[in-house]
């Protein structure tokens, strides 16, 4: 089981990108993305802003952690599959499909994980602490909004996360 | 009763004058400035005059601090930074001392906190007036 | 420039550089998953080839130790800030010809603040965080939450303009940062709550409620230093919230 994880900035720029795979099940922690797969996992977080600003004004919620907003479903080939729908549905553990998770900042900074099995509470609390680390880094006087994050201890701390909470 | 307050900068200029009372008849502003200059003068003078020397304390004999007339009552603060307040007050008032410090903690805020301000220049801060009058009104 | 290990450093605070990672996507990223990667000073020159000029604390204690609630609550001496803020004033004088470049800059100063303080705030208000939506929302957050973590006080009135739609306007009687500031009468037009104003304007552009705010004094008796921040929200602004009513 793999995930990738991306922070992207106001300015649809990313500010922080990794790669991680599962700590559970005996798993190593190494992300196995087939090569094309890892190119694809960009553009399938990018196109998930667009209905990401849908739902960001959509009534009077305004919570941060949106959930899933959108399953991707792709084909074995990983070539050109189409967006199916929107989230909430079902738990489909179908082949080739990958989650698109998102939370929302205040500041409207948006953390995006794609993850290809659907389980809301350990995500959104991995979600939360990287929350409280780039509010931390924010705190920073040499670091602007929309900024890379460089930091090695960052990366350190949320691979931290993605191993108590993944 | 309160008359006047003076304000000398660490040369001995005058930086602020300001009169609380009607009773008395007032210089012109040069002579204000001439006022200053000469206490200034007379005040380190002053200091150099004691024939006893430093007191036991090792601390130097501090100049001119309190004048009295009949008429009237001066006293003079000099802070650690050389500026000198000078209060002319009737000789029968009291708690100069109280009141005194209460004009230099308005100093401190009102004229040393304005970024506006040059240092050892005029006092031109209307924060400074507002807070010295409604604090010297009431005790007339 | 050699790093020495004196006493001093022992007792200062300073916060260790994070070296520069090559976080590129298409490297497969193997980590070691036996230990987790602190970075000791060692480590962090080896992994940025050259030794690091920078100084590092004894404690090795990064920013990401620092828990963000250590500050809450706590109190600044007004006199510390008030000198500070002299400072920043003088500063941008020095730099700007006129007084609206004045007032600009010291709203820049104001922003840098208001962006760190609202993820700070939001943070700090836990799982029941949210993000406002609504204008009315985002104003009643500025000032209620914000004011409030400022200067332990709610602001005074919030009030909307009635000859324009995109106007709002937030009433301070006695704006702290102006308490020990006398203009001088041919600067006349300036107020330095410019800087608080830059402030909301912070707040209000990272919250994608995209706005202009500027300081106005309307002294009166009982105030003399009462200022009014003027808000002027943009055209989107008020289409989304056309939206919502619909």
């Amino acid at each position: 089981m793999s995930f990738y994880f991306v922070i992207i900035g106001t300015k649809d720029n990313p500010l922080y990108e990794a790669e991680f795979g599962t700590w559970k099940q005996g798993g190593d922690g190494v992300a196995r993305f087939r090569d094309e797969q890892r190119h694809l996992n960009q553009f399938i977080a990018h196109s998930s802003l667009d209905l990401l600003e849908e739902l960001q004004w959509a009534g009077t919620g305004g919570s941060m952690y949106l959930k899933c907003i959108e399953r991707f479903a792709g084909t074995a080939g990983g070539g050109s599959g189409g967006v199916v729908g929107v989230a909430g549905g079902v738990n489909g553990a179908g082949a080739g499909g990958v989650w698109v998770s998102v939370f929302l900042t205040a500041g409207n900074i948006k953390f995006v994980l794609l993850h290809d099995t659907r389980a809301d509470e350990p995500i959104r609390q991995f979600f939360y602490d990287v929350y409280e680390l780039y509010t931390k880094t924010l705190m920073n006087p040499f670091y602007s909004v929309d900024m890379e994050v460089r930091s090695a201890v960052f990366d350190g701390r949320v691979r931290a996360g993605v191993k108590k909470y993944l | 009763m309160i008359l006047s307050l003076l304000i000398l900068n660490k040369a001995g200029g005058l930086v602020y004058h300001r009169d609380f009372s009607n009773t008395f008849t007032k210089l012109s502003s040069n002579d204000y400035l001439v006022l200053a200059g000469t206490f200034h003068g007379v005040h380190a003078i002053t200091a150099r005059l004691s024939p006893f020397g430093p007191s036991s304390g090792g601390t130097p004999s501090s100049g001119l601090e309190v004048m009295e007339s009949e008429h009237f009552r001066m006293q003079c603060f000099q802070t650690l930074t050389g500026t000198k307040f000078l209060l002319f007050t009737e000789p029968q008032q009291p708690n100069v001392d109280v009141i005194l410090r209460r004009i230099y903690e308005l100093y401190a805020d009102y004229v040393m906190k304005n970024p506006f301000y040059q240092i050892e220049m005029p006092i031109r801060c209307e924060a400074f007036d507002r807070h010295l009058m409604a604090y010297i009104k009431p005790k007339q | 420039m050699e790093r020495s290990n004196t006493d001093s450093f022992r007792h200062s605070q300073y916060l260790p550089f994070s070296p520069t990672t090559s976080s590129h996507p298409s490297t497969p990223l193997a980590q070691k998953h036996a230990s987790l990667p602190i970075p000791t000073p060692t480590t962090a020159s080896s992994l940025s080839g050259s030794a690091s000029t920078l100084r590092y604390s004894q404690s090795r204690k990064t920013i990401y130790d620092r828990h963000l609630n250590r500050s809450k609550g706590a109190e600044l001496s007004k006199a510390s800030f008030a000198f500070l803020f002299g400072e920043m004033v003088q500063y941008a004088q020095k730099r700007v010809s006129g007084i609206q470049d004045l007032e600009k800059k010291l709203n820049a100063h104001g922003y840098s603040v208001g962006q760190r303080l609202l993820e700070l705030l939001v943070w700090r208000e836990g799982r029941s965080g949210k993000r406002e939506t609504r204008v009315l929302g985002i104003l009643q957050f500025i000032t209620n939450t914000l004011w409030r973590a400022i200067y332990n006080k709610p602001a005074d009135a919030l009030e909307k303009s009635r000859d324009h739609e995109d106007e709002y306007m937030i009433s301070d009687n006695d704006p702290m940062v102006n308490t020990y500031i006398s203009v001088p009468k041919e600067m006349n037009q300036l107020n330095c709550a410019a800087f608080q104003a830059g402030i909301i304007e912070a707040v209000l552009d990272s919250c994608m409620f995209p706005a202009r705010v500027t300081a106005h004094s309307v002294p009166n008796e009982t105030w003399p230093g009462k200022t009014v921040f003027l808000i002027k929200f943009e055209q989107v602004v008020l289409d989304r919230e056309a939206e919502f009513i619909s």
